[in-house]
């Protein structure tokens, strides 16, 4: 085989297996919705306990380190903010490019790429674990339908934690980016917020929202499509749990394109 | 049961001290129902095929012995006997039951009658042991949290393993994840038995008394056992029945007491220990090794 023909291959076996995967992501959503609303009739509900935990683990205990990039990402902004428009002389203006950065685009972005790297890699890990453990298997013959027990939980946890750290990401860097202007600009704090909330609107919070949750249903499923899909022993382990995370961070950025795209025509 | 006629095990000779092993006799098993049917059952992943034709029973009561050395296809059959690959084409019925053609509802009843220990255990490394043996309880029963703890803890009983159930399952042994497995495998005390490998990587003294447990399983709750296995010494003291797998064909299926005189070479090359011999062209095996 010539080395155009082997590269066209490689092109068409990839092409083949992304779609495979995008197909088993629409099926893992679907069979993880249909577990959430029917779980209850056919004897397996999906339980609070488990999704509780998972917020927990995704939401709770990520919140330092949330706190900490979202107050710099606010402090960045401000300082790029004054800068740029202190070239001509709109320094005064900073708290509206601030308020629809921050709300729009860095709250929702920075706290998917978070935990995409947090805990999308450890979803991936786990599955992949569980996979190779034989665990999946053992909770086949139990009775116990996988997607019900390991991938409900992890969905809905991701949903609604995601976007509850994006709100307490505005939260943040609007705070650290008032407290910077309000003392480069010798404002006080309380205008820059009057100012702040004066420009946002309801839609813009709903923006940021909406894309947060559609950014945990990605990490969820690209986090479950790749444990899922592991081969070998530690190594594939390994393996899936990097490519978990970069698919999700890469997914997470286009999607982010194509809904600003969207919401903005 | 009560039409059933009465017991007439027989004992099979064992050294003193050992468990003293009843077997029900050929006849006694054969007026019992067929708890298991596989019927021409064939799987092949991608082009390669590895089982051929499989058909067999067992009865209630029966302790089958699955044999064969690797890669004859033992594995891929008892995912078959277990619903977790579709028989295609062929059939597996549980307990009168084709799983190709039940309802999920239907699936899920058939499930919870049947129990199955993995070869490494496969217990939920996140939970503890009695979590783990709780699992089936609590996901598929309505019973309180004191009942299922006492579940729990009889079952724990049962394998030898109460007062570990606090324990992680990485804090325990071999041979302890094997019979915490049992002990999950069997807490809806199931109708069927499937264990793969029970013995494997474990010391003589714990695979015998592993072996004994089974027995007693057996005696207390008169269910139907499945056995891969490697483990010569286990299948004759413990089976009624073995069955040798040879790359993807059943090659014997028969009592203890009769495999023995099997006149199939292979049979016997499997029953003795004893290596395959391939003829060799020396020519031929220089050429593979030197890539010539």
């Amino acid at each position: 085989m010539t080395a155009v023909a082997r590269f066209f291959e490689t092109i068409g076996r990839r092409t083949v297996q992304s779609l495979d995967e995008v197909g088993y992501g629409a099926s893992l959503l679907g069979e993880s919705l249909f577990w959430l609303a029917m779980g209850r009739r056919y004897r397996q509900p999906v339980r609070v306990e488990a999704t509780m935990l998972a917020m927990l683990s995704f939401g709770v205990s990520a919140l330092p380190i949330a706190t900490l990039l979202s107050g710099t990402i606010g402090l960045m902004l401000a300082i790029q903010s004054l800068y740029s428009l202190g070239l001509f002389g709109a320094e005064s203006f900073a708290y509206i490019g601030i308020a629809f950065g921050v709300v729009r685009e860095f709250s929702p972005i920075i706290m998917g790429i978070l935990i995409a790297g947090r805990s999308g890699s450890a979803i991936a890990a786990r599955l992949a674990t569980m996979t190779i453990n034989q665990e999946i298997d053992a909770l086949q013959v139990i009775g116990i339908n996988p997607v019900r027990f390991l991938v409900s939980p992890v969905l809905i946890a991701l949903v609604i934690t995601v976007p509850c750290l994006a709100m307490w990401a505005n939260l943040v860097s609007i705070t650290c980016a008032g407290l910077y202007v309000s003392a480069a600009l010798d404002i006080s704090f309380m205008a820059y917020i009057r100012d702040t909330m004066s420009v946002l609107t309801t839609h813009d919070i709903w923006h940021g929202i909406g894309k947060s949750a559609l950014f945990g249903v990605l990490i969820a499923l690209v986090g479950v499509i790749n444990g899922a899909g592991v081969t070998g022993g530690a190594e594939g382990v390994g393996q899936v749990t990097t490519r978990a995370v970069v698919q999700s961070i890469t997914l997470i950025v286009l999607a982010d394109m194509i809904f600003a795209y969207i919401s903005t025509h | 049961m009560s039409e059933q006629p009465a017991p007439s095990h027989q004992q099979t000779a064992v050294p003193p001290g050992e468990h003293v092993v009843c077997r029900p006799s050929e006849a006694e098993l054969a007026a019992r129902p067929k708890v298991i049917e596989v019927d021409h059952l064939d799987w092949s992943y991608g082009k390669r095929q590895v089982l051929f034709d499989i058909s067999l029973d067992v009865r209630q009561g029966e302790i089958m012995m699955i044999m064969g050395g690797s890669g004859s296809g033992k594995s891929t059959l008892l995912r078959h006997l277990v619903g977790l690959m579709p028989p295609l084409p062929g059939k597996v019925k549980l307990l009168g039951k084709d799983f190709g053609t039940l309802k999920p509802m239907e699936k899920l009843d058939l499930r919870r009658k049947i129990g199955v220990a993995f070869q490494f255990g496969a217990l939920f490394s996140s939970m503890n042991v009695a979590e783990n043996v709780k699992l089936p309880l609590r996901e598929l029963t309505k019973l309180n949290e004191k009942t299922m703890d006492i579940m729990a803890r009889i079952k724990l009983e049962v394998v030898n393993l109460s007062g570990f159930g606090d324990l992680m399952p990485a804090a325990l042994s071999g041979g302890m994840v094997k019979r915490a497995s049992i002990a999950r495998a069997i807490i809806m005390d199931p109708k069927l038995l499937f264990l793969d490998e029970p013995s494997s990587g474990l010391d003589p003294a714990v695979s015998s008394a592993l072996d004994d447990l089974i027995l007693r399983l057996r005696e207390a709750m008169d269910i139907s056992v499945v056995i891969v296995t490697h483990d010569i010494d286990s299948a004759f003291k413990i089976g009624d029945r073995i069955t040798i797998l040879d790359k993807g064909r059943i090659l014997a299926s028969e009592r203890v007491e009769t495999i023995r005189n099997n006149k199939n070479e292979r049979v016997q090359h499997l029953l003795n220990r004893q290596a395959e011999e391939i003829e060799v062209d020396p020519t031929e095996y220089l050429k593979r090794l030197t890539g010539g």
